[in-house]
């Protein structure tokens, strides 16, 4: 269980982003703590990835502020958002990891490749100070004999994996998952997830969003239920899956068992 | 048989200057037909605009009207340049907007994933381009320039029509004036010949770039 007195690693006040006309995200607040695991649950179209991809400017919003370590990426100014500066923004997201849905992983490197590219372009680490790390990962992650193959010829759940280890390889402070087994064979789910309870017990900053109730029940400190571009619902996950309060989480988790 | 090393010999050096408007245009029209690429799907709309006039212009018409018009039409306007300079700037423009378009396929075939894998990780659009981007670029491509770089071999033979004494126009004169069509078999031997050389390297490029495809 996070500390309530523990640092705040993201903050997002009262988020909106639009489509054109189309309001995806209305309105959105909320707080995820130093090694906290946060999931985000909710039907398709209801803005949970969108929200996510908020966090680390895949998609920019046009109102609301995010703070992450405690540092401004937007903030509101004349009652619009204004981001960091390019380098400035950088430098914060530097902090934040992501793992896709689909993996990206750069499919002309090997796995060791894709693990060591960033350190080394962008934080300017030499191969000698990155390796040990890039193999150590890959041994926690359960992939050390798969350092020389390239993606293609690995299955997805050992993709996701190396996906996960190359975010890690960049140390950042908090992991943000984009339905990260949705992809995938059921039966190749459970290594990924069995790697993010792993990260999870390690304390971890996380969120996750995720159609994994398992997952959300077990491994979250925190579980948000969003329904069209607002949040529905909000609790610990023992209280929030035994005693939903709304109707809407009510039919969604019917729906899901 | 002392009458045919005479004609290879001839047509050997008649395919110098082939070979010169081969490479130079190859080696100046890719990296062109790049930036032109990476120019026509920039957000900046004058540029693109301006490309995408360029490729229409340079695909629209015939290489043979381009080669004339550099030629014989530039002179006019008080532009004088050099017989080979002349035919090398049109080969350059017309198979840089060819080499343009096969980026452009190639670089909006890589899927966006890539591009936002990059940006988790950090990387500037421009690392993003060469270490990741291009790189993948390359494979996709390689058929279809390695198509257009076979067309070149055979497209020199258009300079024929400049007075400048390439390959064929060597083996026509020899025809002309010994009622012998053995050069025109000899020229064709040399085409393939460098076709067949140029096939091989790209199977080796091919092979090299796609060693990561499964």
């Amino acid at each position: 269980m996070a500390d309530m007195h523990s640092e705040t690693m993201l903050r997002m006040t009262d988020i909106h982003k639009s489509y054109g006309r189309i309001e995806v995200l209305k309105g959105i607040n909320l707080e995820v703590r130093q090694g906290e695991v946060l999931a985000i649950i909710g039907p398709s179209g209801s803005g949970k990835s969108t929200l996510l991809r908020c966090i680390n400017r895949l998609e920019t919003i046009q109102s609301g502020e995010i703070e992450i370590c405690g540092q401004k990426l937007v903030h509101m100014e004349d009652g619009h958002s204004v981001y960091a500066a390019d380098d400035e923004a950088r430098r914060i997201l530097a902090s934040t990891g992501m793992v896709f849905q689909q993996f990206n992983l750069f499919p002309h490197m090997t796995v060791l490749e894709n693990l060591i590219e960033a350190p080394i372009h962008v934080k300017h680490e030499s191969r000698a100070e990155i390796l040990p790390y890039a193999r150590e990962l890959l041994e926690r992650v359960g992939l050390a004999d798969r350092a020389d193959y390239y993606p293609a010829q690995l299955s997805g759940g050992q993709q996701q994996r190396v996906a996960i280890a190359r975010a890690l390889c960049m140390r950042p402070q908090i992991m943000l998952f984009d339905e990260p087994t949705s992809a995938l064979d059921p039966e190749l789910t459970g290594e990924v997830l069995k790697t993010m309870r792993e990260l999870a017990e390690s304390h971890m900053t996380m969120v996750v969003v995720t159609h994994e109730m398992g997952f959300a029940r077990e491994a979250a400190n925190q579980v948000i239920f969003m329904a069209e571009g607002g949040i529905i619902e909000q609790g610990e996950p023992h209280e929030f899956f035994s005693h939903p309060r709304e109707e809407r989480t009510k039919a969604f988790l019917q729906s899901r068992l | 048989m002392d009458n045919l090393m005479n004609t290879v010999i001839q047509m050997a050096e008649g395919s110098e200057i082939t070979l010169e408007i081969f490479f130079v245009t190859l080696i100046v029209a890719l990296p062109l037909g790049m930036l032109a690429a990476i120019g026509r799907l920039s957000p900046i709309a004058p540029l693109s605009r301006l490309l995408e006039f360029y490729v229409w212009l340079m695909r629209g018409t015939p290489l043979m009207l381009q080669l004339l018009f550099v030629y014989f039409a530039l002179p006019m306007v008080g532009i004088m340049l050099p017989d080979i300079a002349a035919a090398l700037l049109a080969f350059i423009l017309n198979y840089a907007a060819y080499f343009c378009e096969i980026f452009r396929a190639g670089i909006q075939s890589v899927p966006r994933g890539q591009y936002e894998a990059a940006k988790t990780l950090g990387m500037s659009y421009p690392l993003t381009m060469r270490r990741i981007i291009l790189p993948q670029v390359i494979r996709m491509v390689l058929p279809p320039i390695s198509n257009e770089t076979i067309n070149l071999v055979k497209d020199t033979s258009l300079i024929y029509i400049l007075a400048m004494n390439d390959l064929l126009r060597v083996a026509r004169t020899i025809v002309q004036r010994e009622f012998d069509m053995t050069p025109f078999v000899v020229a064709a031997v040399f085409y393939l010949a460098m076709t067949f050389v140029l096939t091989w390297m790209f199977k080796k490029l091919e092979a090299h770039y796609g060693r990561y495809a499964q």
